[in-house]
């Protein structure tokens, strides 16, 4: 299933989260910003980010409302699933919070603000049956929303998987994580023609399973590993969709603003092409 | 600098701490109060006796007479505080400054400081949950906000379990909708007057300016003003500013309002504390006494010793008055508390021609008595008030 060639992939390149407070000693905010003003600086370089505190906590519908309300009209959210439905599963509950959580998401999607739902499932949610079985009824029951899957288990590197998240048009998450045994690997494959999605979490594996955020996620990306991301992403990935997602997680000392602007400037400069914002001006 | 607190409330703490020794108790109503006590009232009460109508405070009788065979378990303060001791050791591993009750399973944290280290406040909310629940099995509920008042007020919307966070920049719009009697620091009598003026929500009493507020509110109208409007500029209170204390604590082990026996509890915390005080070359500049009463109810006492002292019977001296104090109820006494605060190095000048005083002639003595205690051991000498126990007052 591919897309209709002759059409433009649009990108939507930002991070995981917006509001860190290690920012403003980064410099990608300017001193004295305040916490309850970082979307507003945010939002004049990126035009999307993660929503995190979503996975924590299940949304609530005035509260992103008023995101909503704060940001422009062509701003877009990626908004995890909550931990009820990944981590934490109850068995004969987990429909009701999936009820909840689109009761919670729901003005993303009338202010059509929703770039899609991100079902980021743990390490240990391996192909088993119950799992498998557990997966499809998540889906059914989330049908109708813009879905991406991240697995972090490399057993579900399978053409069979793949195919069915074709089928059903869900996002496989492509993931630059570190090469350890176990995780899910580096791929481009593309299961949904409207949009791809890339989770960029740094390469940094003696800090991966410190159980730190602030070692995982510890990595800069040097610019080789960004032009090798940038070459495949116009060479292979965007011509297989409408729309992408690019997100960066390695959140630590600001590293991931700066990256992700690189990779704009990158896919500026050698694709001679238009990303759907003007990002020239913050490189 | 926004600040990062989180406030991790275990619900119910006395009943959770119970329920875990007895798990057989686990979803039913569940009341501790002390059971043969005369007049006791309802310590705390698990939810579904919450459901039922139980409130805590309310006396034992009533709570009865709402559900005749409701489970009763008697208070073990003990044992509360010991489980609390042991989850703010958790804690530690976050942060420095750390806010908690002795035993009521709230503790606030200001993780501002410690972003870089530990990464999102929510993360090391959500981690501290999680190692609540695998090592004690005690789950509770925690929120995240800018400061101590919207966060606490964010677990009391979400109690009895769940999480809340507040993002910065949202605290009023999330206090609006809310019933005013969710925020903390307002007195009943404030409550009272508000619902008289028919402002149920924090919405609507916000519609009232300071000045309107002055007049029906008078000096409290400024707290009111700044609470409905979710300003808080309170600091967590570092533990190791408020550990500059040192405690004794006296069980009887039958209930008890004998001065006499009091008093002789009382000296014997007072021996012991003044001999820790004297072996780190300490004084202390205030005490307070708590009593605990047999239906569940304390009372105490509070008073700043000048100059600060670290002498048994000075202390002693000085405590009789605040134990009278303290004791306010004819209800037997259970336990009582000793605690002496304001620690610090004696500065005294020293006299250039040592005069007799009684204040020297009782330090000389004390530590006379102190020599001989640390060779022959504690019991080789004592004062007449602590032997005269046994033999004339039981």
């Amino acid at each position: 299933m591919t897309k209709n060639p002759s059409t433009a992939c649009n990108l939507f390149i930002g991070t995981s989260g917006y509001s860190y407070g290690e920012w403003i000693d980064s410099g990608f905010y300017p001193d004295g910003t305040h916490s309850s003003n970082m979307l507003d600086v945010y939002m004049q370089i990126f035009q999307t980010t993660e929503l995190n505190y979503t996975w924590y906590q299940m949304p609530k519908a005035p509260a992103i409302d008023r995101l909503c309300t704060k940001t422009p009209k062509n701003f877009k959210f990626a908004a995890k699933l909550t931990r009820t439905l990944t981590h934490e599963i109850k068995k004969g509950q987990w429909q009701k919070e999936a009820l909840l959580y689109r009761q919670g998401i729901d003005p993303l999607i009338q202010s059509q603000k929703l770039l899609c739902i991100l079902i980021q499932l743990p390490p240990y949610f391996e192909r088993s049956v119950n799992f498998r079985n557990y997966l499809a009824a998540l889906l059914d029951e989330l049908s109708g929303l813009p879905l991406a899957v991240e697995f972090r288990h490399d057993s579900w590197v399978n053409d069979k998987v793949f195919s069915e998240l074709e089928r059903r048009k869900v996002t496989l998450v492509s993931v630059d994580e570190p090469d350890l045994p176990d995780l899910f690997p580096r791929l481009d494959v593309v299961t949904n023609p409207d949009l791809f999605y890339i989770r960029f979490h740094g390469r940094n594996a003696r800090g991966w399973r410190s159980g730190n955020m602030q070692k995982q996620f510890d990595y800069d990306y040097a610019d080789w590993e960004l032009k090798e991301w940038a070459n495949t992403l116009q060479t292979t990935i965007m011509p297989e969709a409408q729309a992408g997602g690019i997100f960066f997680n390695n959140h630590v000392r600001g590293q991931a603003p700066k990256n992700a602007l690189r990779l704009i400037d990158l896919l500026i400069k050698e694709g001679g092409r238009q990303t759907p914002w003007t990002a020239q001006s913050f490189i | 600098m926004d600040r990062s607190i989180i406030h991790l409330n275990i619900a119910d703490f006395a009943v959770a701490v119970e329920t875990n020794l007895q798990p057989a108790l686990k979803g039913y109503p569940l009341i501790i109060a002390p059971k043969g006590a005369p007049r006791a009232v309802v310590y705390d009460m698990s939810d579904e006796a919450f459901q039922q109508g139980i409130r805590k405070g309310m006396p034992l009788a009533r709570a009865r007479r709402l559900n005749k065979k409701i489970n009763i378990l008697p208070p073990s303060f003990n044992r509360y505080e010991r489980v609390m001791k042991d989850l703010l050791k958790q804690t530690f591993a976050f942060t420095p400054l750390i806010e908690s009750g002795r035993s009521d399973g709230h503790i606030f944290m200001d993780v501002t400081g410690s972003r870089r280290l530990f990464g999102p406040s929510v993360n090391v909310a959500f981690k501290l949950k999680k190692a609540f629940k695998k090592t004690f099995n005690l789950d509770p509920i925690w929120s995240v906000a800018s400061n101590k008042l919207i966060a606490k007020v964010a677990t009391r919307v979400v109690k009895p379990v769940g999480e809340y966070i507040v993002a910065p920049g949202d605290e009023k719009a999330f206090l609006a909708p809310l019933p005013i009697h969710l925020i903390p620091g307002l007195l009943k009598t404030d409550l009272t007057r508000l619902c008289e003026f028919n402002l149920f929500l924090v919405s609507q009493a916000r519609s009232l300016t300071l000045d309107q507020l002055k007049i029906a509110f008078h000096h409290r109208a400024p707290l009111i003003y700044d609470r409905i409007r979710g300003v808080d500029p309170t600091p967590v209170t570092a533990l190791c500013e408020t550990q500059s204390t040192l405690q004794a604590d006296h069980a009887f082990s039958d209930d008890t309002n004998n001065a006499a026996l009091l008093k002789k509890a009382l000296y014997l915390m007072i021996e012991k504390i003044c001999s820790t005080l004297r072996n780190r070359n300490l004084h202390s500049g205030a005490t307070k006494i708590i009593l605990s009463y047999s239906d569940g109810l304390q009372s105490a006492s509070k008073l700043k010793l000048v100059p600060s002292t670290s002498n048994d019977m000075t202390l002693f001296k000085k405590c009789l008055p605040l134990l009278d104090k303290a004791w306010t109820r004819r209800v037997r006494i259970r336990h009582m508390r000793l605690i002496c605060e304001t620690l610090s190095l004696p500065q005294m000048q020293t006299e250039l021609f040592v005069r007799n005083t009684k204040e020297t002639k009782q330090a000389d003595l004390t530590q006379a008595m102190d020599k001989i205690r640390t060779k022959f051991g504690k019991n080789s000498i004592k004062t007449g008030l602590t032997l005269m126990g046994e033999n004339n007052y039981q």
